[in-house]
């Protein structure tokens, strides 16, 4: 973990050139570039407002802020995830050729994405009014909700950077799985309206506890707004952080070096 | 010269597991988990080779297509960590294993001075002040502000060959790239080896050209079928290089390692 840390300070300044570099190549040749990363969640918000609220007749007030609040750090875990098994993969012809330590990929692609999730909260602070609700001190929380969810998603992330050098199936499945589990996680609907008997599926779900600490503050729960969340679901959020990046990194770490066999 | 070793490469063995067919999906390897196929084995692209450069040598290494020469070389610049064995190597490095590895066709020749700069190990402020030299040494005028997809080859490579030399590492390894560029520009990369040399630089250059062994190498190293057969003057390893070489010229084409 002590050489995780040295070799992202020692190079942070390639890791924040290679994570612009992704943002640049993402956005190139495109007519507004940027402005899709604060166009995107704006235009999914319309269409799940649409759907949620008007068609399905879903009974959350504020919806819109509601569903965002979570939806954004979803995506920025997903999309990382997504770049993160590719982020290896993607590098082979400079792993096979510079030495350079491999752990900058997955963070990198990390990176990235979090910077395209900070440029998405903008549209989240014109749609946080639009929508008539208002902003709680409680937002203060939400650095805090920041570091547990990127050390979670940093740890998936080098998971899935490992896997897909040994198979690529990898780069579906993740797809796959996230689609899965972006149902099985209440973003777009609110816990209490999945079936009592299945609520337990929660408790298992990790990503849960990271995002309560983004719907609470934002949003609340249970008609209550502005909350911050409960200690126990703080340490949760901060102990599956934890235990996925230990756990990821050390995977990354024990095959890192049979890499360029296998790029 | 000076006499401090710089390199120290002690018996080092590099393997590769070479998988024939790889299960590149989770379906092979399903389906050859059921038929109980594993056809894996090691090869032996460098075995138990041991030599030592001084600091201000210049180093050639010949031999065959997949003799070797460039596992050797990548071992030395820590591509690869070597199945057994020990590398040692003092001061800074920089690896020309093939010329732009770490460009990116989309990023402009100044940003990929800069992330180039970067993966060699150089702080963004040290890259900034050599950028305008190596735009010069590259000859590469305007063009340094257009993605480098659109350089033509000899641009990319007189980049690429820039940005390595550029940044003054005490070490340079190079992999058979001294063909860059038109004649002016090849004599300019030899000027600016010489120069290396010089300034008590050490380089490992592995080639296939006769005379940049003779011309530019103060020793060299025979490789064949991944052990060292000789190691000392130029002129001597290239005859021998002539002479295993002679018998057998439909090898040179099958040896091919998958990796180097």
């Amino acid at each position: 973990m002590i050489e995780l840390i040295h070799d992202v300070y020692r190079y942070r300044e390639l890791i924040w050139a290679l994570a612009l570099k992704d943002l640049k190549i993402r956005y190139k040749r495109s007519f507004l570039g940027f402005l899709w990363a604060l166009l995107n969640p704006l235009l999914m918000m319309i269409v799940l407002t649409l759907v949620f609220s008007n068609i399905l007749r879903a009974s959350v007030p504020y919806y819109a802020v509601f569903m965002l609040s979570t939806l954004l750090p979803w995506l920025f875990f997903a999309q990382s995830l997504a770049y993160s098994a590719e982020a290896v993969v993607g590098n082979a012809e400079l792993i096979k050729k510079v030495r350079v330590p491999k752990s900058v990929f997955p963070v990198a692609a990390v990176v990235s994405n979090m910077i395209n999730l900070l440029l998405s909260f903008v549209p989240l602070l014109l749609i946080v009014p639009a929508t008539g609700m208002s902003f709680f001190w409680t937002w203060i929380y939400l650095p805090v909700a920041m570091i547990a969810l990127t050390i979670f998603t940093l740890g998936a992330s080098f998971f899935f950077a490992t896997a897909n050098v040994y198979y690529r199936d990898i780069t579906h499945i993740v797809q796959v799985v996230l689609n899965v589990w972006f149902y099985l996680t209440p973003i777009i609907y609110a816990e209490t309206q999945f079936p009592a008997q299945y609520r337990w599926v929660f408790k298992l779900n990790p990503v849960v506890y990271v995002l309560h600490g983004f719907r609470l503050p934002i949003y609340g729960a249970n008609g209550q707004y502005g909350l911050l969340p409960q200690m126990s679901s703080v340490i949760a959020s901060f102990v599956c952080g934890f235990a996925s990046l230990i756990i990821g990194f050390w995977i990354f770490r024990k095959y890192q070096d049979e890499f360029v066999f296998y790029v | 010269m000076s006499s401090n070793v710089v390199i120290t490469v002690e018996n080092v063995t590099q393997r590769y597991r070479v998988i024939q067919e790889r299960p590149d999906t989770l379906r092979e390897l399903f389906t050859r988990f059921f038929r109980h196929e594993s056809e894996v084995y090691d090869f032996e692209a460098v075995r138990d080779v041991s030599f030592k450069v001084r600091g201000g040598e210049m180093l050639g290494i010949v031999g065959r297509n997949g003799s070797g020469k460039s596992t050797l070389l990548k071992v030395v610049a820590g591509v690869f960590r070597p199945t057994t064995g020990k590398v040692k190597v003092t001061g800074t490095i920089a690896p020309l294993i093939e010329l732009g590895a770490g460009f990116h066709g989309e990023l402009t020749g100044r940003e990929n001075i800069l992330i180039n700069g970067l993966i060699l190990g150089y702080s963004k402020k040290e890259m900034l002040s050599r950028e305008q030299s190596i735009i010069d040494f590259a000859e590469i005028g305007d063009f340094i502000d257009v993605p480098v997809k659109q350089y033509s080859s000899g641009m990319y490579m007189r980049l690429a060959f820039a940005v390595a030399t550029e940044v003054d590492p005490d070490i340079l390894v190079i992999d058979e790239i001294l063909a860059v560029g038109d004649f002016a520009f090849q004599q300019k990369c030899k000027e600016r080896l010489l120069d290396f040399r010089r300034r008590n630089k050490t380089i490992l250059l592995v080639t296939h050209s006769a005379s940049d062994v003779t011309e530019l190498c103060d020793r060299a190293i025979l490789m064949d079928q991944g052990n060292m057969l000789f190691d000392g003057h130029p002129e001597e390893a290239l005859a021998m290089y002539k002479s295993i070489s002679a018998p057998e010229p439909a090898l040179a084409a099958t040896a091919d390692l998958p990796m180097a």
